[in-house]
């Protein structure tokens, strides 16, 4: 019975470990790909690791070309990918501390309004949003993809139910300790609560860095471009340069399989304990 | 002691006031305010977007213009072929996989990584190296033609082929999620359940059957409407896939308002295109949420 339960256990592992090849197989091909000579990528597809490697795709990309500079999409979605999970770190937080720990009126109705917006998807908001953007002089600027990425219901929800599941005990201490909701907030609860917000940042950073709708349709000039919609430029070209491409792609993912490295039972226990939207 | 109590509350008023003002206030403009323009705006005869002088109230004849148009329809059909592709795939091999991994498997964290990375990698990037495994000479041609297929279609340039391959491609990288959600629920299955029906002569497959299907049936109601959403939201998927073509072939609701508003600069008939969608959408979460009752277990 042991042997048989082994064996059993190893024949799934094999499929499984075939299944999980099979789904990394598109980043394998892309980032040998990106150590090839372009012509090399299509007429040597099965060959792994590059028999004469070359950093010449990436280093194109970063030098000065005509047709786009991908330098400054780099550094254009860095510094927005920066500035919005800053924005959102505590905005989400502030506000969610406002939804559990203080006991003000109306506050569950409000709430609930919140969370009936989680039902609208936001395709149908990208018109009035293109207008209010236009009026507020958000268009083509980063804000028009930082601040709707901020108002995020989805997480004030998740770090409230965080927040609540903190004692209520340990607040009334600290009041009695003559602190104030700030201090309470800043100095008590947020930290208590790193785990959740550790999966909201991680979340939030992918969501952020890969975002291509937001950018897409509210930044028309080209050197406030970002990555998402930089790349798609980069593969259009009118020389298909497959190495480039490849290398490309690779620098656009590099930053978050980097961080998912690091960071994998952040994602897995943060959607375990809850679900997280698609 | 009444009173005191009365100045606390007050003061617990001003804090909440404080601390939700600011989300509140941003909720607002950019999300409410815009919600409510959507409706209003399907009933305007607004063209160009920056353009909003001279409007007028015209009823419901962008909803009629659009259930006229043979195009729109089109594209509603396409919407719903691809979510017919990608809601029963992804949630069968969902919860297969996250049975699979969930225990009696070597490297298990390691594998759930592997299927979980699609998740987290930017659909454009990705978009542009399926273009190249799929195409013309790539790997997939090339294996094909290998075992003797004479002309392989390519998946992506193909009428017939390339809304299923686009919705299959949307489910590689969308099944970690629903896979990691599943695993969660299948950890809080309590084991007694499971070894009460082994020990009554269940074998593997009867005990998923009535056993861990209905205690996960919660989180299957929850992956089902979640899955139905993400589906319809498939803008970035095809834009950075197909844009739409080959021909029509892939040009669902979600490039038609994109298109109709920004290209056509017809706003109030994209507008009206999307509070379709959006009525579609909470139609399905109510006929669940009705639904629910019946088959969810708890």
């Amino acid at each position: 019975m042991e042997t048989k339960n082994r064996v059993v256990k190893i024949i799934i592992t094999v499929v499984m470990i075939v299944i999980g090849i099979l789904c990394i197989y598109p980043f394998i091909f892309m980032i040998s790909s990106s150590f090839k000579v372009s012509g090399d990528v299509l007429m040597k597809p099965f060959e792994i690791i590059p028999e004469n490697p070359t950093v010449k795709n990436f280093i194109g990309l970063f030098t000065d070309n005509e047709y786009y500079d991908f330098t400054r999409w780099y550094a254009n979605t860095i510094v927005m990918t920066a500035v919005a999970l800053a924005i959102k770190l505590f905005l989400i937080t502030y506000t969610a501390y406002g939804f559990s720990k203080i006991n003000f009126k109306g506050r569950d109705k409000i709430f609930l309004v919140l969370l009936a917006a989680l039902m609208i998807p936001s395709d149908i908001m990208i018109l009035p949003r293109y207008i209010i953007f236009k009026n507020l002089k958000m268009l083509n600027t980063m804000w028009a993809i930082v601040i709707p990425s901020c108002v995020d219901v989805y997480f004030v929800f998740l770090l409230r139910q965080a927040f609540i599941s903190i004692p209520e005990s340990i607040s009334e201490a600290a009041k009695i300790d003559g602190c104030n909701h700030f201090v309470i907030y800043a100095r008590i609860i947020t930290p208590l609560a790193k785990p959740s917000i550790a999966t909201m940042m991680l979340f939030s950073f992918v969501w952020i860095w890969n975002d291509y709708m937001s950018p897409y349709l509210y930044i028309s000039d080209m050197s406030k471009q970002m990555l998402s919609v930089g790349i798609k430029l980069v593969a259009s070209g009118q020389v298909q340069d497959y190495g480039a491409q490849m290398a490309a792609a690779t620098l656009v993912l590099f930053p978050i399989i980097i961080m998912f490295l690091f960071s994998q039972k952040y994602f897995v226990e943060g959607s375990t304990s809850s679900g997280v939207k698609g | 002691m009444a009173k005191t109590r009365n100045i606390m509350q007050r003061k617990e008023n001003i804090f909440g006031a404080v601390f939700i003002a600011p989300y509140v206030l941003a909720f607002i403009i950019f999300t409410g305010i815009p919600f409510i323009c959507s409706m209003l705006f399907s009933f305007l005869n607004i063209t160009y977007i920056t353009r909003l002088d001279n409007l007028k109230f015209i009823g419901f004849d962008n909803f009629i213009k659009m259930f006229k148009s043979a195009e729109v329809m089109a594209a509603l059909g396409r919407t719903c072929i691809y979510s017919l592709v990608y809601v029963p795939v992804i949630m069968v091999l969902g919860f297969m996989l996250a049975v699979l991994l969930n225990k009696g498997v070597y490297f298990k964290n390691t594998i759930r990584g592997m299927v979980f990375l699609p998740y987290v990698s930017n659909m454009v990037a990705v978009a542009v190296v399926f273009k190249l495994l799929l195409g013309q000479n790539g790997p997939l041609y090339t294996i094909c033609t290998m075992l003797g297929v004479a002309n392989p279609p390519l998946l992506l340039l193909d009428t017939t082929w390339a809304l299923p391959t686009v919705s299959l491609i949307a489910v590689w990288k969308g099944i970690g999620l629903n896979m990691i959600t599943y695993l969660g629920a299948l950890q809080n299955v309590p084991a007694e359940l499971e070894e009460a029906a082994q020990i009554d002569g269940a074998n593997k497959w009867q005990r998923i059957r009535n056993v861990v299907i209905p205690m996960v049936s919660p989180t299957t109601f929850f992956l089902i409407i979640s899955s139905i959403i993400t589906s319809l939201q498939n803008f970035t998927v095809i834009q950075s896939l197909t844009e739409g073509g080959p021909g029509q072939s892939t040009t669902v609701m979600a490039i038609s308002i994109v298109r109709t508003a920004f290209a056509k600069n017809q706003t109030g008939y994209a507008s009206a295109q999307a509070m379709v969608m959006f009525v579609i959408v909470m139609i399905i979460t109510i006929i669940q949420w009705r639904g629910q009752k019946k088959w969810v277990n708890y």
